[in-house]
Formats: structure tokens, sequence, C-alpha cells
């Protein structure tokens, strides 16, 4: 057994988990902290997979970077948009905005 | 090479420490009826990725672990749940049901399953000690070979700033 095997299987751990909350949970801000483990899963599984193989290493950590850039940004529209919803349905539930208008 | 062994089993004591820490933070946080338990449990978690990118020697990146998610993220979300709680649990209380829990397991399990199962079957060869590169040679490569998704990143945070400002913005008068 090789420690990549173990970083890996953590990270694919938080993907399972964050894939958990993602279907269960009722509220949008439920479902983002599910996001955020999954985020943090791919994050991990990135560095690991540089860090102890012989690609570049810089390559690895500046990609984990990129994803922490890329899940602040989701996270701020996703504040945004559950700040719409609350005030148009009243709460932060999913089951509020069902349907599309086109 | 008793002393090799000795800092070995340290590392793997230590690695077993965190993985317990992000897998603890992570059911608190898929588990608990109360958003704002919810969000601590992630807190946690997060911190024990940060021990785990620390165990890589990827410290800067642990760093920023700490900075970007236990720092911004965690706040954005404290934010998002008590700017829109209706009720003290913020909508969780009752839970999926055992009927919820019970149709959320195929989703969840089966990518997990199947990527562990190959996980082990084509067991990928890692090195044992990890790589460490100075934090110098990470701000070279941002201004050298990956200046553009740099770049990019940065028009990404400004087009979700500029859409978050947007989307929250009330207009005065329209009401």
């Amino acid at each position: 057994m090789n420690p990549l095997v173990y970083y890996q299987t953590v990270a694919v751990l938080l993907l399972g988990l964050g894939l958990y909350a993602l279907v269960t949970r009722r509220t949008l801000v439920g479902m983002l902290i599910g996001v955020e483990l999954m985020l943090n899963g791919a994050g991990l599984s990135i560095v690991a997979a540089a860090q102890l193989t012989p690609t570049d290493a810089i390559l690895g950590q500046l990609g984990a970077l990129l994803v922490m850039g890329l899940a602040a940004a989701e996270a701020t529209l996703v504040l945004a948009i559950v700040l719409v919803v609350s005030k148009r349905f009243g709460n932060a539930s999913a089951d509020g905005p069902r349907e599309l208008r086109g | 090479m008793a002393h090799w062994n000795c800092i070995s089993a340290l590392g793997h004591i230590a690695f077993a420490f965190y993985a317990a820490i992000v897998l603890v933070g992570g059911v608190l946080a898929v588990s608990s009826r109360s958003l704002v338990r919810a969000m601590v449990g992630l807190v946690i978690s997060l911190f024990g990725v940060a021990g785990l990118y620390l165990l890589l020697m990827a410290e800067f990146v642990a760093l920023m672990q700490i900075l970007i998610y236990v720092g911004a993220v965690s706040v954005l979300i404290f934010f998002a749940i008590m700017l829109t709680r209706a009720s003290a649990d913020g909508g969780e209380g009752t839970g999926p049901g055992r009927r919820g829990a019970l149709r959320a397991i195929p989703a969840f399990l089966l990518p997990t399953v199947l990527l562990v199962h190959l996980l082990f079957r084509y067991r990928v060869a890692g090195a044992d000690i990890p790589k460490n590169i100075p934090v110098a040679d990470l701000g070279a490569g941002l201004l050298g070979s990956y200046t553009l998704p740099f770049e990019l990143i940065s028009v990404v945070l400004l087009a979700a700033i500029a859409g978050a400002v947007l989307l929250a913005f009330e207009k005065r008068g329209t009401n």
C-alpha cells in the first residue's frame, strides 16, 4: 500500500459525503455545504496526485489554489441566489423555485 | 533503519488523525439537523484537509486552505444561514426521513464504491515521500507558465462579484 491510495480514498469519501448532502438536504445552504465538501475532496485529490507522483508539483498546487478560487466565487454567487430565493419565496428551501419561466 | 521506521509510523499516525478529523467533520456536516452545526462540521473537515496538505508538504496550499475556506467561505455560508433563516434550525429540522436517506444511498454509494474499487484495483504507483517545492517556485509558476489560468480566475472572481451584487441589489422604487 502506498500513501497515494490512502489520500485518494479520503478524497473519494469526501466526494461521497458531499453527494449525500446534495441529495438529502432540503435547503439551498445545506446543499452548498455539500458542494464545498466535494470541492475539498477534489483539491485534496489534485494535490496528493501531484505531490506523490513524478508530475510537476507546481501544477498540482496551483490547480488546488484555482479550485479554491472557484469555490469562493461559487459560494459568493450561491449566497446572492439564496438571498433572492428567500426574498421571493419566504424561505431558502429548495422546494420553492421549482418552475422556470421562459 | 529503525529511526526511519519510527518516522514512518509517526506519519501514519498523523495521517490517521487528520483523516479521522476530516471524516468526523464531514459526517457532522451532512447529518446535523441544524445548519449552524453543519457549518461547524464543515469547518472541522476543512481544518482536517489543511492538516493533510501539511502532511503532503504543500504548506502554502494548507495556509491558503485555512485563509480562503475557513476564513472566507465559511463566513459566507454563515451569512447565508443568518440572512435567510426563518426558524431556529434553518429549515432542516425534519431531516431527510428514512425514505429520503434510503433514496440518497444509490446517489452517493455508487460513485464512491466504484471509485474506491478502481483505486484499489489499479493501484497507482506513488512515491512514499512527497515533494517539497519552495513558495517562490509557485509564484514563478503563476507569473510564468501558468499566467493564463491566473488571469482567467481573476476575471471569474470579478464576474462572480459583479453578478452577486447585481442579484442581491434591490432597486429602489420597483416593488
